[in-house]
């Protein structure tokens, strides 16, 4: 499930940090919000899309993660034109895929190490205060997308074994099984981190 | 903050991300729901204000992460600035609203009739009425159609929700009563 994923390439936006990638990212998404022009709004996704291309990432893969994003922004154009006017629902589909090009040729080009890193380096500060447990933070992280497939994997054996008894797409029948072996297997997992030593406490009145 | 609290947010996150992935269950009716903000209801109704809104936040920050955890594959900034955007922030306070009111209104020494109508209705009120309310206001900024035109728009989404309110409710009793947990 984690395909789509960046990573490999030699790009010049591949080598670019992923640090510069985001913050450039979140200032150009508030600079198109600001942007009223069609006519610019039309130049900045026709760059973010060259942007996109020029990550060589290849027509089909571009299709398939675009498809998405697209439908949504037609459906809101859609609703602009019927509602309101052409004029703002070109407006606001050219900003949106504008924006849509650019996060995708983004997330294409780095990895998800790079960004749970930039992540957590942008936590530091709030570390530093005490707000907020950077290791734990990123520990919670791993551990949910760790645990996904083994929650689909149990849903589904949950499903097969209810409809042997014939209690097939009843929701919940199958929803309370698997919200309690999703609590029992969180006590289970947090007893062995306990057991480990992990993470590793900063001070003696942070871990009760 | 417990290591088990943080397994209890960690694994809640990853079920609501697996809810959006196993195909929707049919309802009577032949309705199919995506089951992603049942997840969103469950972990307030059930690990409480703090640690629900903590699973609703670790979701939201893999969906930054670029992953595909959204129902339907969908994931990255793109969404953080998308015209949905209110309705995946939104899940943070709303499932922190529904726990703070399910820690007030479901008391286990009241009748089942009574404590599903309290469990229903934290779920309205912190999983629809707060949510609509972020996801409306976002929408209504983004695509210009102001307010009421953008709750229009989000009105046949009311039913499936009132369904999935009714359906965490009923779960939350029957899950509190094979596993005991404080809600916090």
């Amino acid at each position: 499930m984690i395909e789509g994923l960046g990573g490999e390439g030699q790009s010049w936006f591949h080598r670019l940090p992923a640090g510069v990638k985001l913050i450039g990212l979140a200032a150009l998404a508030t600079a198109l919000f600001l942007v009223e022009h069609r006519g610019a709004l039309a130049g900045a996704a026709g760059l973010a899309l060259a942007a996109l291309v020029s990550t060589g990432l290849g027509f089909e893969r571009i299709r398939r993660a675009l498809t998405g994003p697209l439908f949504v922004i037609a459906a809101v154009g859609a609703v602009d034109w019927i509602f309101l006017d052409g004029r703002t629902a070109a407006t606001v589909a050219l900003r949106l895929s504008a924006l849509a090009f650019l996060a995708q040729a983004v997330v294409a080009t780095t990895t998800t190490e790079a960004l749970s890193e930039v992540f957590e380096r942008a936590l530091g500060p709030f570390d530093r205060l005490g707000l907020i447990d950077a290791a734990r933070a990123s520990l919670a992280l791993t551990l949910a997308l760790r645990f996904v497939p083994l929650i689909v994997e149990e849903a589904t054996a949950i499903r097969e074994a209810q409809a042997a008894r014939g209690l097939s797409n009843h929701p919940i029948a199958v929803i309370v099984p698997l919200v309690v072996r999703t609590l029992v297997r969180a006590e289970r997992i947090a007893d062995a981190i306990d057991a480990r030593g992990f993470p590793p406490q900063k001070n003696s009145n942070s871990s009760r | 903050m417990t290591t088990r609290d943080l397994g209890y947010v960690a694994l809640f996150a990853a079920l609501i991300v697996a809810l959006g992935i196993v195909p929707a269950i049919p309802l009577a009716g032949g309705v199919p729901i995506t089951l992603q903000s049942l997840g969103v209801m469950l972990a307030g109704l059930i690990l409480g204000p703090k640690r629900g809104a903590l699973a609703a936040i670790v979701v939201i920050a893999l969906v930054g992460l670029g992953l595909p955890v959204l129902a339907g594959g969908r994931g990255g900034l793109g969404v953080y600035a998308g015209p949905t955007a209110g309705f995946l922030f939104g899940w943070a306070p709303a499932a922190f609203v529904t726990g703070f009111l399910a820690m007030r209104l479901d008391r286990a020494e009241t009748a089942a009739a009574a404590r599903f109508a309290g469990l229903f209705g934290a779920g309205v009120a912190g999983s629809i009425a707060l949510l609509y309310v972020c996801g409306i206001a976002w929408l209504a900024f983004v695509t210009k159609l102001g307010l009421s035109k953008a709750f229009f728009v989000s009105l046949p989404f009311v039913p499936g929700d009132l369904v999935k309110a009714a359906v965490a409710a009923l779960v939350t009793i029957k899950v509190r009563d094979a596993f005991a947990l404080d809600r916090k």
